[in-house]
């Protein structure tokens, strides 16, 4: 249905798994075994893990390792205000003089929070959506899509600063506007993967014996959606904590004092060039997550969908 | 043929519509009181009536969308309470910058990212293509704000090789407008120093906009080359010992080129909308910094005209790449 | 943590060769020319979007207004001084109800046309009719057929009931020319639309190029009525006002020389440019007051012994520590340059036993609350002022739930009790220096405005100030004006903040500048400046 130009996933990466690429069931222990392999054989791949797993680390220890875990939680030392960086302060203060290595490292949390939240709540909504639009067709299927279309017919982002500058600034609203222009994406890609699976053979087989549509839906089709949900999945949460982030540099994310990596930047570009320190560290951890989580995906795409490799 | 056209440009319509409905809702379910915005800190309560009145925000919702939709129907984007100024002639007037903006950005994308990626298709798998596979993903992973500051400590403030932000500076006349473009504007009227300095200050905030781009269209070039080259003919050229750099610039170039170019078309919607991030950092007076500056002050009209030249443009190139697909892939036809 | 190692040691590396490379030699740009005079340029980070004088007043937006018009009366020097401008004389009725001015006669407007009585007359009732920006100030006690034009140099007003202010809001009138304006008029709109981009003023500058949202310059009216105090050989060929939105550009800018004036900065920035050579600041006690209001007339600051309890607990000291010492606490509601200013005894300043006092004797004896503070969203200052509040309530169990929000719903919320905020940060500038300007905050008619948003309820106070308000005699209004002030401080329905000075960074050839006050923060009167070099 969908010529592969109009379906770029919210992300922006041209990575629009082709409708003629079937999926084989992958599943048993063995495949996986040589999924892993073959991540390990790639660098960046590695390279991505390593990122993600380290991000993911700093995120549970956070409290139990950060110098002043109260900086955090709303102290402040106004006498300490805006000092370089040192051996007491690895990454310098910040403008009321907190820790920013402690700031920053805690802000972690937050941000693979909101980015996993806003991906499984987008996958939960659009991919049932999509699988449904796929698999009945017809009237169904065009409602669905049109809807879809709709929330794809703008660019998320600005979509996004629209809901959140409507709903009032906070993490909890930042993540529901990002919801919302999210979720589309999944609806496309489901729906595209199902168009295909449906006609396959072993879905012909079930619906001929007279098993139920649930069932196939919930046995046959979702399950082999799966992997591409899956690596898309991987390189939406690295979107995800740059849409947050994104929104909280424009002044529309995080209330103090959460510790939030865009609010910090926003906040610190105030403070340029002469406090440069307090936005480096801010924007490097948002660097190297999103990076992490793309290069997994890009790894795990390369992997678990070959076909629809296209860039 | 045509059916697909008539198809696709009635769905264009519909999507349109849809997307005005959106902004709509979305603009009024903030909790703000534009009329108080409009009336200004210290107006009483009569004041902020009037003003109430005055901008129709008295009437009830319906008829306040049906009065939207009228004055879109006549290209009226209605009026910004914090300026009482016209959004339609303020858009006409940022929009070229923003346009501007992001032509640059894409030149900047493909004149780096069709060389990147033919390289890299050329060394496939070797620690060239490694490289660039990091840098491609650097390309979206790297917070455009961030990176924008970055470069302007380094090349504005350390340096000093580059202005920091704005888009002339302080004393320097534009040319009168033509197309409201400063780079194409100071070219036609032969004003070459205003040129050069309105070049320098494209160079920095243009190459934070044009990253995502090049990423786009390094990788894109680079899977379409690597397929290619494994195909028939390139081997049977190989064969017949046509020079390898021969057989990627005619051969394999060619054959990429409509996926390339199929990129460029989508990333154009995208990069409309990355002018809110990086027109932000640079004080570009383009549509994305309008956009920001109404939205932090709770003034809707702007955004929802702002979100509906965005969407316009997407959905135009989104039209035009998928038409082109139907032109060149007949199979698509049937859809 | 080797991975946060590793990245720091990336990090220090990097510090090392920015600094190294601080010393970037910057091109020494010279202030602008034209022929051999020269002209001013200014920078902040406010746009001008609308010129007309009757519909809109910001601090970029009046400084513009004042260049370009006159008034009757003009604010000047600190202690704010009314000097007569367009008015050359005026006389008051002894029932204070009339008020006759005597108008220059040798004033014009930019186009040549005469400004006389008849101008004002038309300028007062267009702020009127219009009723929007500088009208509610006079339309409660003035209606437009109320003023007369005697003759060409005679023009009087008629009030409705003696208001002691009236003169002091005067000099925020000013006098546009009824032909130019009439003949633009479109829809009976009062040339509304014509005068958004449009000037048709008798100022000492005129506009020559306007961009709301990035530049406006103003060139010299070298025949102004009034003359130039610097002399005409002196006088500058105009103003340029540079919207830099960023404070890091603007800074720059002013250490590259590119422009000759500042503001807007942070105190951090002001703190560091004391230490460039070249540059001079000018550093002046404001007049803006910063105060956290309570809701007085919700639970659970409608408590006083919690608003006492968290008045007292307030770290005061970060009030200055943010400003880097460069501001004055309140010691009364009122600012200290507004007549009448007393300084209240048993201000409140910090003491963690007195406010653990009150807090023994409010509702929540023990804490165990969450406040919210509301601040204008981007507003840094207020911002950092949260942080401290929240850190000073810790020890009383008493959380902060800090919120910036735009300042359209933060208006909206404060209109009713019921949605006002706790606590929610103000700042206000008094626009006159009479005491009723900021007393009438106070009262109950500021209910749900902006400055009202504490809903304080003291009806002694409201008949004070009613009182204060209609009496014409100095003396006795003073009295009031001091009982007010000690009932308020007793009340608490705020946290008496601070005034921050005001600041500008300007290059030292820069002269003649003239503080005043009574100007909005940002806001100077570009009319006595010139440049000396």
């Amino acid at each position: 249905m969908a010529p592969p130009a109009t379906a770029v996933p919210a992300d922006g990466l041209p990575a629009q798994p082709a409708p003629r690429a079937p999926q084989p069931a992958t599943g048993s222990a063995r495949a996986w075994r040589l999924a892993l392999w073959l991540l390990s054989r790639s660098f960046s791949s590695m390279l991505g893990l390593a990122l993600v797993l380290f991000i993911v680390t700093l995120a549970l220890l956070g409290p139990w390792i950060v110098p002043y875990p109260a900086d955090a939680e709303g102290a402040i030392n106004l006498l300490n205000k805006l000092e370089p960086p040192s051996a007491a302060h690895w990454f310098g203060t910040d403008e009321v003089g907190r820790d920013i290595l402690t700031r920053v490292i805690l802000g972690t949390r937050v941000s693979l929070l909101a980015g996993l939240a806003i991906t499984l709540a987008a996958t939960a909504i659009g991919a049932p959506l999509g699988v449904l639009a796929g698999y009945s067709g017809g009237r169904l299927r065009e409602t669905i899509m049109r809807i879809t279309d709709m929330f794809l017919s703008v660019p998320g982002l600005v979509l996004s600063l629209a809901i959140v500058a409507a709903l009032g600034p906070g993490i909890g609203n930042a993540v529901i506007a990002l919801i919302i222009v999210w979720w589309p994406g999944y609806v496309r890609l489901a729906e595209s993967k199902t168009l295909a699976i449906k006609e396959e053979p072993y879905v012909e087989a079930a619906r001929v014996v007279g098993a139920s549509r649930a069932r196939i839906l919930f046995r046959h089709v979702l399950p082999n959606c799966l992997s591409p949900l899956i690596v898309k999945m991987s390189m939406d949460v690295g979107q995800a904590i740059l849409a947050v982030a994104s929104l909280g540099f424009i002044g529309l994310g995080a209330r103090p004092p959460e510790p939030e990596w865009g609010a910090m930047i926003s906040v610190a570009r105030t403070y340029m060039p002469d406090w440069w320190w307090y936005a480096v560290a801010p924007g490097a951890f948002i660097y190297v997550s999103v990076l992490g989580f793309n290069l997994l995906g890009d790894g795990l795409r390369d992997i678990l969908d070959p076909r629809s490799h296209r860039g | 043929m045509l059916v697909y056209i008539a198809k696709r440009v009635a769905l264009f319509g519909l999507m349109l519509f849809g997307l005005v409905c959106i902004t709509f809702i979305i603009s009024n379910i903030a909790p703000a009181d534009p009329a108080a915005l409009a009336a200004g800190p210290d107006a009483s309560r009569s004041q902020i009536e009037q003003v109430r009145r005055e901008y129709g925000l008295d009437r009830p919702l319906p008829e306040q969308f049906a009065r939207y939709v009228a004055g879109l129907a006549r290209g009226d984007l209605g009026r910004s309470v914090s300026t009482s100024r016209d959004v339609t002639s303020e858009l006409l007037r940022y929009f070229p910058a923003s346009l501007e903006l992001v032509l640059v950005a894409m030149l900047l994308g493909i004149a780096i990212g069709v060389p990147l990626g033919m390289i890299s298709a050329l060394h496939k798998d070797g620690w060239i293509d490694h490289a660039t596979r990091i840098f491609a993903v650097s390309g979206i992973a790297l917070p455009p704000f961030w990176f924008g500051l970055l470069l302007q400590l380094v090349f504005a403030v350390q340096m000093g090789w580059l202005p920091t932000s704005g888009r002339l500076s302080l004393m320097t006349i534009p040319p009168e407008p033509i197309t409201g473009m400063l780079l194409a504007d100071s070219l036609l009227r032969g004003q070459w120093s205003t040129f050069a300095e309105a070049a320098s200050f494209t160079v920095l905030p243009a190459v934070v906009l044009s990253l995502p781009c090049l990423a786009s269209i390094l990788r894109v070039n680079r899977a379409e080359m690597v397929e290619a080259l494994r195909a028939d003919y390139v081997m049977c050229a190989r064969a017949h010992g046509v020079a390898p750099w021969r057989i990627v610039a005619v051969h394999a170039l060619r054959n990429a080129m409509l996926p390339t170019l199929a990129i460029i078309g989508l990333r154009y919607g995208w990069m409309m909308s990355g002018t809110v991030l990086v027109e932000t950092v640079f004080d570009w007076p383009g549509i994305g910094l309008y956009a920001v500056n109404s939205a932090i002050a709770s003034d809707f009209k702007p955004v929802m005209g702002v979100t509906l030249l965005i969407g316009l443009n997407f959905m135009i190139a989104n039209l035009v790449v998928d038409l082109l697909y139907g032109v060149l892939d007949p199979r698509l036809r049937e859809a | 943590m080797t991975g946060s190692n590793i990245s720091r040691r990336g990090l220090m590396q990097g510090a090392t060769a920015l600094v190294a490379a601080t010393t970037a030699a910057s091109p020494a740009i010279s202030f602008e020319r034209e022929g051999n005079r020269k002209v001013l340029v200014f920078s902040g980070g406010q746009p001008v979007p609308i010129l007309d004088p009757h519909v809109r007043y910001d601090w970029s937006t009046r400084m513009m207004q004042q260049a370009t018009h006159d008034a009757l009366f003009k604010y000047v020097g600190n202690p704010p001084e009314l000097v007569p401008w367009l008015a050359e004389s005026h006389q008051i009725s002894a029932d204070g109800l009339t008020y006759t001015f005597r108008i220059v006669g040798n004033a014009r407007f930019h186009n040549g046309d005469p400004l006389d009585a008849e101008a004002v007359r038309f300028s007062f009732e267009r702020g009127l009719r219009i009723n929007k920006g500088v009208a509610w100030m006079f339309k409660d006690f003035v209606k437009p057929e109320n003023i007369r034009a005697v003759d060409a140099r005679t023009v009087e007003f008629k009030l409705e009931r003696a208001f002691a202010p009236f003169m002091s809001y005067l000099p925020w009138w000013y006098i546009v020319n009824p032909k130019q304006v009439m003949a633009n008029q479109q829809d009976g709109d009062w040339g509304q639309k014509w005068l958004t981009d449009h000037e048709a003023g008798s100022g000492p500058f005129k506009v020559r190029r306007w961009d709301a949202q990035s530049i406006m310059h103003l060139e010299a009216v070298a025949d102004y009525w009034k003359g130039w105090p610097m002399g005409a050989d002196k006088r500058l060929a105009g103003v340029i006002y540079r919207v830099v939105r960023e404070p890091a550009p603007r800074k720059a800018a002013l250490q590259r020389r590119e422009v000759d004036v500042i503001t807007e900065l942070t105190p951090d920035d002001f703190d560091q440019l004391k230490t460039i050579p070249g540059v001079r600041l000018e550093d002046h006690p404001g007049m803006t007051s910063f105060g956290i209001k309570f809701n007085c007339q919700r639970q659970p600051t409608a408590d006083r012994n919690l608003r006492k309890a968290i008045a007292h607990a307030f770290d005061y000291e970060a009030l200055l520590q943010i400003h880097n010492g460069a501001a004055r606490l309140q010691t009364s509601p009122f600012p200290h340059a507004v007549r009448g200013h007393i300084d209240v005894p048993g201000v409140p300043r910090r003491d963690m036993d007195k406010a653990r006092e009150f807090l023994r004797q409010s509702g929540t004896p023990n804490g165990g609350i969450e406040l919210e503070y509301v601040h204008v969203q981007g507003l840094e200052d207020p911002r950092r002022i949260g942080l401290a509040l929240l850190n000073s309530l810790q020890p009383l169990n008493i959380r902060v739930r800090i919120t910036g929000q735009p300042w359209p719903t933060m208006v909206q919320r404060g209109s009713k009790p019921d949605t006002a905020p706790d606590m929610t940060s103000v700042y206000v500038t008094p626009l006159s220096t009479d005491p009723d300007t900021v007393a009438y905050q106070y009262h109950r008619a500021s209910w749900g405005l902006y400055y009202g948003m504490s809903h304080y309820q003291n009806e002694e106070v409201w008949r004070l100030v009613d009182q204060a308000r209609a009496e014409t005699n100095w003396d006795r209004r003073a009295a009031m004006y001091a009982e007010v002030q000690r009932k308020i401080v007793d009340d608490q329905p705020e946290i008496f903040g601070m005034m921050a000075n005001r600041r500008w960074a300007m290059r030292d050839y820069v002269k003649d500048f003239r503080f005043s006050p009574v100007r909005f923060t940002g806001e100077v009167d570009l009319y006595t400046m010139w440049i000396d070099a």
